[in-house]
This record gives C-alpha cells, sequence and structure tokens, in this order.
C-alpha cells in the first residue's frame, strides 16, 4: 500500500550567485511551484499508471517517493511507512527504473555495473550472480552481460535499468517511461514483463510514469492522469472513457451525400467536427458531437431530412486520447 | 518531519561494492593509471633537484637530527599526498556521481549519502598509501634514508593524518552538494598546506605571524609526525603534534559530517542530488 497526501512541491528557479547570496543572507529563493496538493493511493498488487505531458510532474512524483527530493507539505507513505522520516526503511522496498539510461558506470560491463548496483541493494555471492542472470534474461541482455555498457544503444541501455530494478525483486516498483527508446518488440516485451510477470505473477505493486497514452491504457488497472503539477483525473482507463465522456463520436453510412445535407449537419447544435470519407460501400460521414441527446436527436434529424436512409449509425467507442486532451485541456482553461 | 540519514552506519558489503567499483573504474582508463605512477618518478626527481638547493641543516630533520634538504621536502611531498586525497576524494565520488548520472541511482538504494562519499575514499586512500610507498621507494634510490624508520610513529600518524584530514573532504564535499563544483575548500587547503604547512620549508623558517597560520592546519603537524617517523624518533617525543591531530580530528568530523547532512538535505529539499 502506497499513499500521496496532500503533497506540494516547489523548486528554486535560480541557483546562481543570486540564489546563493540570498540562501547565506536568510532571504526566500523563488521557487516555481510543480505539484499541487496531489492525493492518491496505490493498492498492493496494483499497476497505477502516472499518465501525463511532459514537466507534468510525473518524474518528480516518483522522485518524492523514491527518498530522492522531499515534500514542502503532505505526507507520503509506503507500507505505512513515512517516507521523508525513515527513508531507508523505505527504499528497502521499493526498487526505481530511472528514465535516465546514463545511470549506468560507462567503462564497466553490464555484470560490473548490475554487481555494483545490487551490493548496494544487499544482495551478494551466489545469490547476486544468479539474479543478475535472471533478471538480464527477462530484458535480453543476458548475452550482452560481459559487454561495455558505453557501447550499447539507447535501448539496450534502457533494458539494462528494467533489469537493475528488478534484482532485488522488491514489492513495490516505480517505472518511469521504461519504453522509452527502446523498439518496439523489446518495449512490448517490457509491457508484457510488467503486466503479466511483476503484477499478475508476482503480485507486485507498480507505479508507471509515461507520457504513452496507449500504454498507460492498455496496462495499467487505474491511472492519474497529471497536468502542470495536478491529478486532474483518475480511475481506471475504461471508466476514465466513460465518465469524463471528452466527446461522442458517430459514423454515419449513406449511399451518397449532397451539399444541402451537409449543410444541414453543420447547423447540428453542439457539432464538434464534420468529415466525409467516401468508400466503397457509400459515404462515411465521421460526426464528433459534444455529450448529450439534444445533439445526437439533431444530428438524427438532419441526416434523414432530405429522405437519405442511413446505412449505418453506429457509435465509435471513445479513444484514450480524447479522455488526455479533455482533461488536460480543461485544467489549461 | 525529515530524517537525517545515520552517518557512520557503514555496511562492510557496500564499502566492498564500491572499492571494487572504483578499482574497475582506475583500472578501465589504463593510460591514466600508468602515468599516475609514471609522474612519481618524475616528482621525487624533482624534490631530489629541489634537494640541492639548501645545505643539510637540523631544521630538516625532527628531535635535533640532521637532515638534507632531499630528505625533508621527499618525506613532506610524499605524505601531503594524503591531504590531497582526503581533499579530492570525498568530493570527487559526490560529483562523478553527477556526472555519469549515477548518484540518484545509488541514493533510491538503501544506501546513504555518508555511505557512498566515505566508502569511496576507501580506494582513494589505499591508492595514495600505494603511490606513497613507491614514492619513498623511488626517493631511496636517490639517496633517501629510510633506515630509521620509526614504524609505531609512522602508523600513529598515518591514522591521525586522515582522521584529521578528512573533514577538509567532508567540508569540500558538503560545499560540492551547494555550489556544484568543490574547488575553494581544495585550492584553499592545498595552497595553505604548501605555503604554509612546511611542506617545502621548515615552519621555523617562516615569519612568527605566518607560523601561526601554519600551526592551525592539520598538514603542518601530521608532516612533522611523518619526519620524526622518518628519523626514528618515537612517538611520544611528537606527542604533541599527535595531540593535536586527534583533538582536530574530534572536532572536525561530526562537525564536517554535520554540515554534510545539511548540504544533502538542502540538495534533497532543492532538488539538486543530480544537478552539477
Amino acid at each position: 500500500m502506497l499513499t500521496v497526501e496532500h503533497v506540494d512541491k516547489s523548486f528554486p528557479t535560480a541557483h546562481g550567485f543570486g540564489a546563493l547570496a540570498r540562501t547565506l543572507t536568510g532571504r526566500p529563493v523563488s521557487r516555481r511551484q510543480v505539484l499541487f496538493d496531489v492525493t492518491l493511493s496505490v493498492g498492493r498488487g496494483e499497476l497505477f499508471g502516472l499518465l501525463g505531458p511532459n514537466g507534468a510532474g510525473k518524474s518528480t512524483l516518483l522522485k518524492l517517493l523514491s527518498t530522492l527530493t522531499t515534500p514542502d507539505r503532505g505526507r507520503l507513505t509506503i507500507d505505512g511507512i513515512d517516507v521523508a522520516a525513515h527513508p531507508l526503511q523505505a527504499k528497502r522496498r521499493i526498487a526505481l527504473c530511472t528514465s535516465d539510461e546514463r545511470s549506468f558506470y560507462f567503462r564497466l560491463t553490464a555484470r560490473q555495473n548490475l554487481e555494483f548496483f545490487g551490493a548496494l541493494m544487499g544482495l551478494s555471492g551466489a545469490k547476486l550472480r544468479r539474479r543478475i542472470d535472471e533478471c538480464s534474461a527477462l530484458v535480453d541482455m543476458r548475452e550482452h552481460l560481459d559487454t561495455v555498457f558505453g557501447g550499447f544503444s539507447s535501448g539496450m541501455r534502457v533494458r539494462l535499468t528494467v533489469a537493475r530494478a528488478l534484482l532485488s525483486d522488491p514489492g513495490i516498483m516505480f517505472f518511469d517511461e521504461p519504453t522509452r527508446a527502446v523498439d518496439p518488440v523489446h518495449a512490448e516485451e517490457i509491457r508484457a514483463l510488467i503486466r503479466r510477470r511483476l503484477v499478475e505473477e508476482s503480485g507486485k505493486t507498480v507505479i508507471l510514469a509515461t507520457n504513452l497514452l496507449d500504454e498507460a491504457w492498455e496496462l495499467c488497472d487505474r491511472v492519474a492522469i497529471v497536468n502542470r503539477g495536478r491529478v486532474v483525473a483518475l480511475g481506471p482507463p475504461r471508466e476514465l472513457d466513460a465518465e469524463l465522456d471528452a466527446v461522442v463520436r458517430y459514423r454515419v453510412t449513406l449511399d451518397h451525400v449532397d451539399d444541402e445535407l451537409l449543410a444541414r449537419t453543420r447547423t447540428v447544435p453542439g457539432l464538434r467536427e464534420l468529415r466525409v470519407v467516401r468508400s466503397e460501400r457509400g459515404v462515411d460521414l465521421h460526426v464528433e458531437l459534444e455529450p448529450g441527446g439534444a445533439a445526437l436527436g439533431a444530428l438524427m434529424r438532419a441526416v434523414s431530412w432530405s429522405g437519405a436512409s442511413p446505412r449505418e449509425f453506429r457509435p465509435i467507442d471513445p479513444e484514450a486520447i480524447d479522455v488526455f486532451k479533455k482533461v488536460t485541456s480543461d485544467d489549461r482553461g | 518531519m525529515i530524517a537525517a540519514e545515520a552517518p557512520l552506519g557503514l555496511n562492510p558489503a557496500k564499502v566492498g561494492a564500491i572499492f571494487r567499483r572504483d578499482v574497475r573504474v582506475a583500472l578501465s582508463y589504463p593510460g591514466n593509471f600508468a602515468l599516475s605512477w609514471l609522474s612519481i618518478g618524475v616528482e621525487v626527481v624533482i624534490a631530489w633537484y629541489i634537494g640541492h638547493l639548501a645545505k643539510p641543516s637540523a631544521s630538516f630533520g625532527s628531535g635535533g637530527h640532521v637532515a638534507s634538504y632531499f630528505q625533508f621536502v621527499a618525506v613532506n611531498s610524499a605524505f601531503v599526498r594524503f591531504q590531497t586525497a582526503a581533499l579530492n576524494s570525498f568530493a570527487e565520488a559526490i560529483r562523478d556521481g553527477q556526472l555519469t548520472g549515477t548518484l540518484e541511482v545509488v541514493l533510491a538504494t538503501p544506501t546513504t549519502m555518508p555511505e557512498v562519499v566515505l566508502s569511496s575514499a576507501v580506494w582513494s586512500f589505499a591508492f595514495t598509501g600505494m603511490q606513497t610507498a613507491v614514492y619513498l621507494l623511488i626517493a631511496m634510490a636517490f639517496g633517501l634514508s629510510l633506515g630509521h624508520v620509526d614504524v609505531v610513529t609512522a602508523l600513529v600518524f598515518l591514522v591521525l593524518t586522515i582522521g584529521a584530514v578528512s573533514p577538509l573532504g567532508v567540508l569540500a564535499a558538503a560545499l560540492s552538494m551547494v555550489i556544484k563544483k568543490p574547488g575553494p575548500i581544495e585550492w584553499v587547503s592545498n595552497a595553505t598546506a604548501y605555503l604554509f604547512g612546511g611542506v617545502y620549508l621548515p615552519l621555523s623558517r617562516l615569519p612568527h605571524w605566518l607560523q601561526g597560520i601554519g600551526w592551525c592546519l592539520p598538514i603542518t603537524h601530521a608532516l612533522n609526525g611523518f619526519r620524526a617517523a622518518v628519523d626514528g624518533v618515537p612517538v611520544t617525543s611528537v606527542a604533541y603534534d599527535a595531540i593535536w591531530l586527534l583533538v582536530a580530528s574530534v572536532v572536525l568530523m561530526p562537525l564536517s559530517l554535520w554540515l554534510f547532512g545539511r548540504a544533502v538535505h538542502k540538495a534533497r529539499v532543492d532538488g539538486t542530488l543530480a544537478m552539477y
């Protein structure tokens, strides 16, 4: 169980002489707030997504949970342990898979790097060697263990960060954009590893920070959409789709359309977008409406007014991008 | 509430891992590694050349022994390395972690910042010890006399020197955390060591007011001890310098660790642990 309660976080905006002089003279240094009253909880065995654009505050939240920075206000707990008050105890329960592929010693081999980080995690001897073999195999890096890290591609480096995070086999894992720079095949393997092996088979709690909508929607039990430091939506992906009801899409297939029909359709109240797509089966009108029954009724009247008989009139499921756009644009507004 | 991490809870397995990492990284730069050994020979030759600039004198020896200026400079140059190592190693441990991007990942493991920084000094001091030994061996070929070394005095001063100069290194590391460059403490300490610490000139030959500055420096008392050890002087005869170093260690170490803890805390609050 992991909780984040009313957490605010800010960082200084300047690090030069001015900031140093202010610090030494006890004057306040201007700060930029990056998290605002963030509250969420993640249950044991849950795969929880942090989804948001670049700079939204996802990595900051993971750094707070990993004890790498401290909150201005609020409280974070891991299995009931206050992260700020007992960082060592908290760190024994977690692993951080950073997004920084640079976080290894370039002159050492992958095995030497994993030996070093494994030892810091408390592993040693045969157990450490076994874990290195197992974890590197999981990310298809076993045959590269004795290669110098500096010679790896970006994707291989990212895969090694995943292997490193797996070494100590902790109950709670934080993944910060684990498929960034990874080729599609290995990205899919990493997603499967997280979803099936870590969460479904091993019962681990995983927080996945990502800016890939499909990744969050496909993998996560629940997703918090973070924008400008605020959690602007939170829930299971399918519920977010439905609850936010960002836009309603219909595809109306007709034998033909004329200018009058299009003109009447464009007057439908709540119409967001109208596209005409011609195909072998006829003409498709792709219509996006604001939610609400009135718009739908007006659309049906518009397309049947001229005597045209729709061959097909079907709703199109909302897409993650609609949810994301809606919550982030609302927040901007 | 923000907790301070246990400052001296060193885990031998982690110390070993950090030591192995440092050895491997050092050996992965074979050219630099080889040159660092070759440079010792050059340093000895320079000391030997400088050694001819002055006649043997009792002021170059300990306990009334007349010693050559080469003996004086060679012993001082050999052992001042420990101060340089202390000043560099702690701050470099942080800076290397920041530059390689490994610091945050290391600190996300159940490892404290003091563990990381203090353990990083193990290789540095071991390497310095080996280089000092080689320096002295080469210097022997140039006429340095080590036939009367008092081993007890040498060991006592080795331990006390590391204890007294390490806090300066920890302070440099703290400064490195805050201003992201360890420079000032390193520069000031090294410069004052050579100018006022008696590396090139006996303190007694400096103006009185400069002797006061020299007296305040740990390296002055450390070098007094090492020269005494080389001259075969028992530790009891240099007890004053030993006590000075012991008091400095006891006072400065907790103070430097406290300041280092504050610097790390500030870096955590500001989110600048990995910034350089």
